[in-house]
């Protein structure tokens, strides 16, 4: 600063050397969380896709499947409704709006608050549906055992080379609205090659809430991943 | 455009770092960004600026380093030449599938902190040669 040399000040430089990942905040809390849902033996999922790619719809159709074998809750994400939770309440599964109020991703410490108002029972799986966005909620572990990324039919079979960052981390990749492929140019296969190659251990589902195609194939999936859970296995 | 968060929290690491040292300026940071971090880095130079405005690190340089990230075929190595934004299914030279390695980095490396002396006392000492 001009004005300190003026005065007679002498400036120092110090190098200082930090190391720090710039997550380090919502990492320490998201692990909180995580040690919590192992304690509880809760398998929580963190659902991440363009806004009306399908979530809230998959998770009615997977609410309907499983509620009578499992204890469901759900996190919705969203920028302004309550609408989502609507939705899942509406089938007897205990659900809690988050409304972020323009944030473009969910934060472990705004889970961690919702989790404590939610009051759930204790909870076979947790789903957080992250607020619609395939970029922001790449980074944020929001304590979840994995993230599931969607992409609807409409959307292009382009989308996990162009969002390659969240492709990389899910470890279920999902393809919604398959009833769609013969209005659109959109090759499953191609899609399945690439996700394979962002992440060769991810599992791959290709769902239709509207007919129910590939329903109880993803429903599968969370029944095994809530399996290794509870017996401390890696999975997939 | 979660770059605001991450610029926030990269001013609030630093600032950490840097607690104790008495008064000064940030004058540059370093920190690590990766391809897949889903990190925009003139996003996070434009968010920096933002929040570092009217602060005493007002005007501090923010260095990024990118981190590519490299296909690598386990058996012939990694595979050179790859277009920013393209991604190789399987190996060009045996034809085996592909790993990828790094470019998840999200990381405050270090920074430059220009901390003010005390000014001089009226009997003329050199500051900092006063013993503790
Ligand atoms: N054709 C078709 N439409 C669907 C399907 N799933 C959802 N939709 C429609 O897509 C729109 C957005 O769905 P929603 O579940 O709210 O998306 P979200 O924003 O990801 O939660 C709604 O109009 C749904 O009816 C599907 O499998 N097939
Ligand atoms: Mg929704
Ligand atoms: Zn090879």
């Amino acid at each position: 600063m001009s004005s300190d040399e003026r005065d007679g000040r002498r400036v120092t430089r110090d190098f200082v050397r930090i190391r720090k990942s710039a997550l380090a905040a919502n990492d320490r809390v998201a692990g909180e969380l995580r040690d919590r849902f192992r304690d509880a033996g809760t398998l929580v999922l963190n659902l991440v896709s363009a806004p009306g790619s399908g979530k809230t719809t998959l998770l009615e159709q997977t609410v309907r499947r499983l509620r009578d074998e499992l204890s469901l809750g759900v996190l919705e994400g969203d920028v302004a409704t309550e609408l989502d939770a609507e939705r899942i309440r509406a089938l007897g599964v205990p659900a809690r709006q988050i409304v972020t109020g323009g944030a473009c991703h969910l934060e472990s410490r705004i889970v961690r608050r919702a989790l404590e108002e939610a009051e759930f029972p204790p909870l076979d799986i947790l789903f957080i549906e992250n607020v619609g966005n395939l970029v922001c909620p790449t980074s944020y572990d929001l304590g979840e055992d994995f993230k599931v990324a969607l992409v609807s039919v409409p959307e292009g079979d382009d989308k996990p080379f162009k969002y390659p960052g969240i492709f990389r981390r899910a470890l279920i990749a999902v393809v919604t609205k398959v009833d769609l492929l013969p209005h659109f140019s959109f090759d499953l296969d191609r899609v399945r090659e690439r996700v394979a190659t962002l992440n060769p251990a991810a599992r791959f589902v290709a769902v239709s809430s509207t007919t129910g195609e590939g329903v109880d194939a993803w429903c599968d999936l969370l029944r095994e991943a809530l399996a290794a859970k509870r017996e401390g296995r890696p999975w997939p | 455009m979660h770059e605001m968060g991450i610029a926030l929290e990269i001013h609030r690491v630093c600032r950490e770092a840097v607690a104790g040292r008495g008064p000064g300026r940030i004058e540059k940071v370093r920190v690590a960004v990766g391809e897949l971090s889903a990190i925009e880095p003139d996003l996070l130079r434009f968010a920096w600026e933002a929040v570092t405005r009217e602060t005493t690190d007002e005007g501090a340089a923010l260095e990024i380093e990118w981190h590519r990230t490299e296909q690598v075929c386990p058996s012939c190595g990694p595979v050179p030449d790859r277009a920013p934004g393209t991604w190789l299914r399987l190996c060009p030279s045996c034809g085996g599938p592909l790993e990828l390695r790094g470019g998840t980095e999200l990381e405050v490396l270090d920074l430059v902190f220009a901390a003010e002396d005390d000014p001089p006392g009226p009997g003329g000492d050199e500051p900092g040669e006063e013993s503790a």
